[in-house]
């Protein structure tokens, strides 16, 4: 029961993730500032966490019982390179803007990648659909984060060092295992949008100057 | 940990299973004692479980339904306390039966979209996976198409390289954990399964102040403008609020048709649809195309185009004060054979008349009754 391996060969999957295109430099003649993209980014993290809790559902449904009980804990055993959103709130509320947004950046990329390896062949064509519409969402969610901090000037994370974007596949893993891998998976997608909402809420705080000689337009963004 | 044994296997329905679970490692010591089975997370009724030796449960599962879902059943091995320990998915169901009624249609000549049904006795349990192959005739090479879904579930679109003049053989795989199946091979030529799109700029319009006509007129459809020598049109209409459609059929190689024996003052919907009959040579009616969208026309309502006042079911007023004014001169003139049969053939000319003089111009300018227009005497 031992072989995690898949974990880690998705892992030099997200080597891939790393080479995502450039983000523009935002304009910064009389430009508002960073405070529209960090609204605009907390604006889809609750758009997808909209988005996950009807994809979660029907993935969940498609696992099966016991899967899809409401207090289903299963051992979380294999999904250990999982990101962890669960942090301490001292340590949480501590963080500086720069780790802040690199530790929702990393999380994203990696969950991106793991996301994308879901390849559930017996899954529905409908729920191959909404897997691949949600993943669109998260690359979204991806560039409007890289779109803040090259806003504010701190580098996008670099990829692992060393590692190539190859990819093997390792030794069969069962599908029970893999059904508690896909679990974990959705459970730590949908913690880690619920505390980036608050990441983002935090910066959208600070990023306002205490008095009110500035206003920034803070818009709500469609999309 | 423990280990559950077999992992994941596939099972045909009404079969039965033996399992295993065996407990080792941490922590140490761990025996059999107190664990039990859960499936699709109902525990299993103890009876099915027995203690095999120190650190193996096994459980006897007969005459097996098929799966809940596709993903498999959930078969899972618990510790006394509920937590999970081990877990196997099982794949109950049939192998895929023959799919049947493979059909297929070509657009313009350039794709070939085929639809077929899965085999009729429902459901297999279990999830198949279904290929459309073909090959020309004659050359050998089988090919897969790859564009699934298109129309349905059971469907596939192959988007280019297809030959005309040779015949294909098509077929559609179904496989599944327990089995294959194929169906039987569908020769077809795709000359013999062409559509097309609806005919484009279909128009609606009135036949002069005619009551009971509307005209109808269409473009043949521009992506088989130059193969479509014998193509055949079905115009449907119906009244706006009705759900029952007249067809016109027959309707060869012409882009206008008059529709006769209409309401006056309804409004009707038009569509009108095409049949690449006879392209290439072929001998067969090719596949009818979708209907065109709904165009909407109204017939006039009787009495003339201009009645000023709506709402009158017919010529009412024209005709009230046409009775006054007969009656006086047949009181006061000449003429004593002026009847109302008179005033109708009049009418009739009247409608003639404008016909040939408005062709498909419709409503007769505002303004004017029709009674002041009249053959000079």
């Amino acid at each position: 029961m031992d072989d995690w391996d898949s974990w880690g060969m998705l892992a030099c999957l997200c080597t891939v993730l790393w080479h995502l295109p450039a983000v523009p430099a935002l304009n910064r003649t009389g430009d508002p500032g960073p405070g529209p993209s960090i609204q605009k980014t907390y604006d889809l993290t609750r758009y997808l966490e909209h988005q996950l809790r009807s994809l979660a559902g029907t993935y969940l449904n498609y696992l099966g019982p016991p899967f899809n009980e409401p207090d289903f804990n299963p051992p979380r055993l294999g999904a250990e390179t999982l990101p962890r959103a669960t942090v301490d709130l001292e340590v949480w509320r501590s963080l500086n803007d720069r780790l802040r947004l690199t530790q929702n950046y990393e999380a994203y990329s990696h969950l991106l990648c793991y996301l994308r390896g879901l390849n559930r062949q017996a899954a529905t064509a409908e729920l191959r659909r909404s897997l691949a519409h949600f993943c669109t969402s998260l690359q979204g969610l991806l560039g409007s984060i890289a779109g803040v901090m090259a806003a504010l000037g701190y580098p996008l994370p670099q990829p692992l060092p060393g590692t190539e974007p190859t990819w093997t596949p390792g030794p069969a893993h069962s599908d029970f295992l893999q059904k508690m891998d896909d679990f974990w998976l959705l459970k730590e997608l949908q913690t880690w949008l619920w505390r980036s909402a608050k990441d983002f809420n935090r910066l959208k705080k600070k990023m306002q100057p205490p008095a009110a000689a500035v206003t920034l337009h803070l818009g709500a963004h469609g999309f | 940990t423990a280990v559950i044994s077999p992992q994941d296997p596939t099972l045909l329905i009404g079969s039965s299973l033996l399992a295993t679970c065996s407990v080792h490692g941490d922590p140490p010591g761990a025996t059999a004692e107190g664990l039990y089975w859960t499936l699709n997370g109902r525990r299993l009724p103890p009876e099915l479980s027995r203690v095999l030796n120190a650190s193996t449960l096994a459980l006897a599962l007969a005459n097996l339904n098929g799966s809940r879902q596709q993903s498999g059943d959930n078969l899972v091995c618990h510790a006394r306390d509920g937590s999970i320990l081990a877990g196997s998915c099982l794949y109950v169901g049939l192998p895929p039966e023959k799919p049947v009624n493979i059909s297929c249609w070509s657009k313009n000549m350039k794709d070939l979209t085929c639809r077929w049904t899965p085999g009729a006795h429902g459901e297999t349990f279990l999830h198949t996976n279904y290929s459309l192959k073909y090959k020309l005739r004659w050359y050998g090479q089988d090919n897969t198409c790859e564009e699934y879904h298109t129309v349905g579930p059971y469907s596939c679109h192959i988007p280019k390289d297809l030959a005309l003049f040779t015949p294909y053989e098509i077929w559609v795989e179904a496989t599944n954990r327990l089995g294959s199946a194929r169906s039987d091979v569908l020769t077809l030529d795709i000359l013999d399964v062409v559509t097309t799109d609806p005919p484009p700029d279909v128009h609606v319009s009135r036949v002069g102040g005619l009551e009971d006509q509307l005209s109808v007129r269409w473009v043949s459809p521009p992506a088989l403008k130059d193969f479509l020598f014998q193509a055949k049109y079905q115009i449907r209409y119906r009244v706006e609020d009705s759900v029952d459609w007249k067809v016109v059929d027959d309707v060869s190689n012409q882009t206008s048709c008059r529709l006769a024996g209409l309401k006056p003052g309804t409004v009707y919907f038009v569509q009108v649809r095409c049949n690449p009959f006879g392209i290439y040579g072929s001998k067969k009616a090719g596949i009818w195309s979708e209907w065109s969208h709904p165009t909407a026309a109204s017939t006039p309502r009787s009495g003339g185009a201009c009645e000023p006042r709506g709402g009158e079911p017919s010529s009412g007023p024209v005709r009230r004060e046409l009775k006054q004014f007969l009656g006086w001169l047949k009181k006061h003139a000449y003429c004593s054979n002026l009847s109302f049969r008179l005033y109708d053939q009049w009418r009739a000319w009247m409608q003639k008349s404008h016909k040939t003089r408005n062709q498909d111009e419709g409503i007769l300018p505002s303004g004017r009754r029709g009674t002041t227009r009249g053959p000079a005497r």
